[in-house]
């Protein structure tokens, strides 16, 4: 009895030190690769600093000041609310609608689950090409609607430039949400659904009283990756628009990138990003108040 | 009660109907993208099903490079396996093994690392962009592969998914193998490894698919075209020299896509559960 406590409290010691041996690598890399680049981040945020000479001048608040007076900073963000506006709503609807159809039906219910998600593979630079080159003012796209009398200039009107590149992401992300909300009707049990029969309350209703409240989680999740999404589109525009036509399509990543990387500011790209970071949390911590409930069935 | 069955069916028939109809806007842009790829320039934007096959795309894509001796095309193909496969093994080993001491082992801060985990995810890549490029220029990594995939090696959201599941293990089956003198390593990559396969797939298929597809790291961390991952590569070119060569583009968004769309059809079942898992963690 006794021994076996002993070993026992021995064996406790050698896992603990093989527990941390076990998670020293993501400690040490960590600290390497996250920890010291955020603080290196926020350091630089209150310095004016070119990259390339060795002068990295203190100037306070001096940057985020620049930020908030950067005309191209407010142009982002309105042009992000635009994009928001658009694709929000918009995949929200269209995934939810095929969620609902593919919950009726068993036969084939892989088949087409499988087959609306695979867009959600192609890669940024690649369907970027490919819409382009349809949605182009003589693509095919056009070719098609013209024979209905009617072209429409996607990415060359600064109008509706941005609400294309929302289209195009609402169709590669399609498919991934409805899978979402498609684990969330499943978790729905049926019997509520058979008791509103019995009841004689209709469908519609039933979609009001039950389906959406209870998709509430998936709502959330959906939600807060749409959201964090938008504050970071850079392949389409970098790819499609450039930010053009006339800055119709700049979004923040691509002035951090430009920022950073072409005018060599990091000083001033990296409090751009650490605004864009706060905006983004607080979009997010709205939503979150607003949206999400506890349910219980 | 005829009538209810009758207007049932024809539901059914409607929502077939509806989603083959969706289905077509799916897939409509990948058929579009392979057809463009074999189409002679006068066809491409004009029509959508070819009347004559041509190979000259493809051809052009792999002759010319912009260095002129060596092709920088088929340099990236193989950059971009090797990129993505170091960073999907290390995401798979390291997440295993942190997942396993955070699931299985008591030892001190265990649940200090475990909300910082969660905590980590919430923090936008957008934030680590710059001060990550600074410090790969103080460590001489601009223009190398370990700058390309360094970022990458560990990833929380690896590490949260292999921990959840190792939870579920059987605690008999540990000990049996301890009993046996089965190191923890061994542990860890002979039992609970093969015991959770469907969420070890679903991290590699989705780190793999991540890493090739990346654009904006890449385009920071990457000047040489000899060096550069297919997508990079791609993105550069369709933006300059190949801006008026719709056919090459497409061609090179064929072969960027295809390795991906063969992993999807291969692992689909595992990308569908992947999926649903997320939605029901929230």
């Amino acid at each position: 009895m006794k021994k076996s406590k002993t070993f026992k409290i021995q064996e406790r010691r050698i896992y603990r030190f093989v527990g941390c041996g076990l998670v020293a690598p993501y400690i040490i890399y960590t600290i390497i690769f996250w920890v010291y680049p955020f603080i290196w981040g926020l350091i630089i945020s209150f310095k004016k600093w070119n990259i390339i000479s060795p002068e990295k001048e203190f100037i306070g608040i001096s940057n985020f000041l620049k930020v908030i007076h950067d005309p191209l900073f407010w142009i982002s963000f309105k042009n992000t609310l635009f994009f928001m506006i658009v694709y929000v709503p918009m995949v929200i609807i269209c995934s939810l609608v095929v969620a609902l159809l593919l919950r009726r039906i068993k036969f084939l219910q892989a088949f087409f689950a499988s087959g609306y998600l695979m867009s959600y593979v192609s890669a940024g630079v690649a369907y970027s090409i490919v819409f382009n080159l349809l949605f182009s003012g003589d693509g095919l796209i056009n070719v098609w609607l013209s024979n209905l009398g009617i072209t429409i200039p996607w990415f060359s009107s600064p109008k509706i430039a941005m609400a294309s590149i929302a289209i195009i992401v609402v169709w590669k992300y399609l498919g991934y949400y409805s899978l979402i909300f498609l684990a969330g009707l499943q978790s729905i049990p049926t019997s509520l659904y058979e008791s509103a029969e019995i009841d004689g309350v209709s469908n519609w209703t039933q979609f009001w009283r039950i389906t959406v409240p209870l998709l509430n989680p998936a709502f959330m999740i959906i939600l807060i990756f749409a959201v964090m999404l938008s504050f970071n589109i850079f392949t389409e525009p970098y790819m499609i628009t450039g930010g053009g036509p006339l800055d119709s399509t700049q979004t923040f990543v691509m002035q951090i990138y430009h920022q950073t990387f072409t005018a060599l500011h990091a000083g001033y790209g990296s409090s751009f990003a650490i605004v864009v970071a706060i905006i983004s949390f607080s979009f997010v911590f709205v939503i979150r108040k607003m949206v999400e409930r506890d349910i219980s069935y | 009660m005829f009538n209810k069955k009758q207007s049932e069916l024809s539901g059914l028939v409607i929502t077939y109907a509806f989603l083959g109809f969706g289905l077509i806007f799916m897939v409509f842009p990948y058929v579009w993208m392979l057809l463009a790829s074999f189409k002679i320039p006068a066809e491409i934007y004009n029509r959508f099903l070819p009347t004559q096959f041509t190979l000259e795309h493809y051809r052009m894509l792999f002759s010319l490079g912009a260095t002129g001796s060596t092709n920088p095309f088929v340099r990236s193909i193989f950059n971009s396996l090797v990129v993505s496969s170091i960073a999907t093994i290390s995401v798979v080993f390291f997440g295993a093994i942190t997942g396993y001491a955070l699931a299985r082992i008591v030892f001190p801060g265990r649940t200090l690392l475990n909300n910082f985990i969660l905590f980590q995810m919430l923090f936008p890549t957008v934030l680590f962009l710059i001060p990550r490029f600074l410090l790969m220029l103080e460590l001489g990594w601009i223009n190398t592969f370990q700058g390309m995939f360094s970022p990458f090696m560990i990833s929380a959201w690896a590490i949260f998914l292999f921990t959840q599941f190792f939870k579920t293990v059987p605690q008999e089956l540990i000990d049996a193998a301890r009993l046996d003198g089965c190191s923890e390593l061994k542990i860890v990559f002979k039992i609970m490894l093969p015991l959770s396969k469907s969420v070890t797939i679903i991290v590699a298929i989705f780190t793999f698919m991540g890493m090739w597809d990346e654009f904006l790291w890449y385009l920071i961390v990457t000047k040489d075209y000899n060096l550069m991952p297919l997508s990079v590569l791609l993105g550069l070119f369709t933006r300059g020299e190949y801006s008026s060569y719709p056919g090459i583009q497409t061609a090179g968004a064929t072969l960027l896509t295809l390795p991906i769309l063969v992993l999807f059809f291969v692992f689909r079942k595992f990308f569908t559960e992947g999926i649903s898992m997320t939605g029901l963690k929230g």
